[in-house]
């Protein structure tokens, strides 16, 4: 009964239509279909192998979570010095599964354009892929993914206008005579004690204090607030072909320093095998140089257990201008790696072992109860 | 042996590879490979041309002598961006610990615009030496299988007969541009650009800082109306370890067979930790010689 109805409802919108009517409505209907077959044909002409301004990025944006709209959301972070918004995309299997969290931020330094193509990129296999894909289809079972394409939108948009090698945000300072803070600097650990600058007009300039960007506090609240459900904090820079643990200040280690490093390397070798490209892992005061402040030492210290930064290509040839030539190539050999320590991930709270290990503590806590309740 | 002539007896620059730093003292981020023991400026600009790039290899630093550095092969598809050098091996080790740190390396190389499949020509192995914590380290490089001179001079000529027929490039805005591409046709003036900033970058090197070219920004001047090429530029240098950008006004001056002639003037920062040996100044205009 009610498809009859549905179908004498359609009926009655789209045959007026083809005798003619030019009724508002009609107009409006045609409008809005037109409207959606163009956005779905722009998501089909979009270029995942060149680099986006932000307008373009912001439209991908709002496409994505509509064509995929089962597991794709859309979510307000905050506002940027420049009062622009800052949205990152949460893509969930819905189910009654419990879920943990895999965070991944791209373009926290201006410059590096590669890091947010290689967001857009991450994005785009997981939603072509998860249906079909048994990896990623295992993945979505219990984890949610957390996007931020563009995390200093700012930054970003005046490499585009006005300086290609730009790197901070651009809060202004001493009464507009010294713009940008380092955001990676800007976090609430160990802040300003080392690798990073008082003076705003240095490109490690930490801030007036921790948190101090509305940025960073638009990040921090967020990841704060769901600390005890993220597993993994991944935040993506460029160049340098690095995949760097904990910490930036200071030479000591975290605690599960071996197992970053191990996973850590297994994603370098993953990475290695699409096209040779060679990786280093290690700590971050190890192998780069000293930071305080930085978002993957925080994220590591709020007790989020697999923290780390990657530096994709290149070596320095291009460095920060990496031809668009090379996106694809940069992006499916990372995105191997991602894959890695995301199997990783799931092998370790989800994994055959730990569901086990899971199964008979539950056994033994459910025996103990019930013999205290026999008391 | 290691000789102890200054930098001033030696082809000032031929090509230029990058460690990455530690982060701490004793360790030597960058160097440039400076001299043949003999080398003549033909052979010396081409090579500095086919050489030219950047390699990063495994960390190295002297404050671990015993860690190995592995090379870094070059990779397929970089060949085509990175026309140049394939570092085989390369041993650190402290001299004087705090003050010194000498770097070994072994590496091949390329010829200028190499055609496909072609075998890699040179096989060289450099010893570097930077003192004190000091820019401009020594260096001592010799090569084997190197294209015979009389080639190579044909080769330099032939290159600079190409680049004065280029239409002047003055309206470039930047190479690379944004997106990371160098046309074809402007190839020659990147190429050129980069041997006067390896110069530059050479000169500003020491253990804890090294440089990369990050783009050309300007074209202030090309003039090819008398028998030199003489280039008038800007180069945007990145400084690894603190991250910063630095631009350079470059002016060098070319002929074959002629030793290469650069003055420039960087734009440096004011650091609260500076210790005033790296303030940019005006050089006096530089012979590369040929000694």
């Amino acid at each position: 009964m009610k498809l009859l109805l549905g179908t004498l409802y359609l009926l009655g919108i789209l045959v007026p239509e083809e005798l003619g009517y030019d009724g508002s409505l009609a107009q409006h209907r045609r409008e809005v279909v037109e409207e959606t077959v163009s956005q779905r044909r722009g998501l089909d002409a979009y270029s995942y192998t060149r680099y986006h301004p932000m307008e373009e990025i912001y439209q991908w944006m709002i496409q994505i979570s509509e064509k995929y709209a089962e597991v794709v959301t859309q979510h307000f972070l905050g506002m940027t010095y420049e009062t622009r918004p800052m949205y990152y995309l949460k893509i969930s299997q819905p189910s009654n599964n419990p879920k943990k969290i895999i965070w991944m931020d791209c373009g926290i330094h201006a410059r590096e354009w590669i890091a947010p193509a290689f967001c857009q990129w991450f994005v785009k296999e997981i939603l072509q892929n998860y249906k079909d894909d048994s990896r990623i289809k295992k993945l979505l079972r219990n984890l949610d993914f957390y996007v931020l394409p563009v995390l200093n939108i700012d930054g970003y948009i005046y490499t585009w206008t006005t300086d290609r090698l730009w790197r901070k945000s651009r809060s202004s300072h001493n009464n507009g005579t010294c713009f940008g803070t380092d955001l990676n600097r800007n976090f609430n650990v160990s802040w300003c004690s080392i690798g990073a600058s008082r003076n705003c007009q240095d490109i490690t300039f930490c801030g007036t204090g921790p948190v101090s960007e509305p940025e960073t506090k638009a990040v921090s609240s967020l990841i704060e607030s769901k600390k005890d459900n993220i597993v993994c904090f991944l935040t993506m820079h460029s160049f340098g072909q690095l995949i760097l643990t904990p910490y930036g200040y200071t030479k000591n280690k975290s605690s599960n320093h071996e197992e970053l490093i191990q996973v850590g390397q297994k994603a370098a070798n993953a990475l290695k095998e699409k096209h040779g490209t060679n990786y280093r892992v290690g700590s971050s005061a190890d192998i780069l140089y000293a930071t305080s402040g930085s978002s993957r030492d925080w994220a590591r210290d709020i007790g989020i257990p697999f923290s780390y930064t990657f530096e994709l290509r290149d070596n320095g040839t291009y460095g920060f201008v990496l031809p668009e030539a090379q996106i694809q190539a940069t992006c499916e050999e990372s995105m191997a790696a991602i894959l890695s320590v995301l199997d990783d991930v799931y092998e370790k709270y989800w994994g055959v072992d730990s569901a086990g290990k899971a199964a008979s503590s539950a056994v033994m806590l459910g025996l103990l109860f019930s013999f205290l309740s026999l008391l | 042996m290691w000789g102890r002539k200054g930098m001033n007896e030696h082809c000032d620059l031929l090509f230029q590879e990058h460690f990455f730093p530690q982060k701490s003292q004793n360790c030597c981020p960058g160097f440039r490979l400076g001299s043949f023991k003999k080398c003549l400026f033909s052979f010396f600009f081409f090579f500095l041309i086919a050489v030219n790039e950047w390699i990063s290899f495994a960390p190295c630093g002297c404050s671990n002598p015993r860690a190995s550095c592995r090379g870094r092969t070059t990779q397929p598809e970089e060949v085509g961006s990175m026309p140049g050098t394939e570092l085989l091996n390369s041993k650190p080790r402290i001299v004087n610990p705090k003050k010194e740190c000498q770097v070994d390396l072994v590496f091949t190389t390329d010829r200028y615009n190499p055609e496909e499949g072609e075998e890699r020509l040179g096989k060289c192995s450099a010893r570097v030496f930077f003192r004190n914590q000091k820019p401009r380290p020594a260096i001592n490089v010799t090569c084997t299988r190197l294209i015979e001179k009389n080639k190579r001079q044909q080769e330099d000529y032939l290159l600079y007969k190409h680049m004065k027929q280029l239409k002047t490039p003055l309206d470039v805005v930047s190479i690379p541009d944004s997106h990371g591409h160098i046309d074809p046709s402007l190839r020659p003036i990147w190429d050129l650009a980069f041997l006067g900033g390896s110069y530059v970058m050479w000169e500003k090197t020491t253990q804890f800082l090294h440089y990369y070219m990050a783009q050309l920004s300007s074209v202030n001047q090309w003039k090819t109306n008398d028998d030199a090429i003489d280039f008038d530029y800007t180069v945007l240098l990145h400084e690894f370890s603190t991250q910063e950008i630095i631009p350079c006004r470059i002016h060098l001056v070319w002929y074959p067979g002629k030793p290469l002639k650069v003055k420039y003037h960087c734009q440096e920062l004011q650091t609260p930790e500076a210790s005033g040996t790296e303030e940019g100044s005006a050089v006096a205009p530089t012979e590369l010689n040929n000694f």
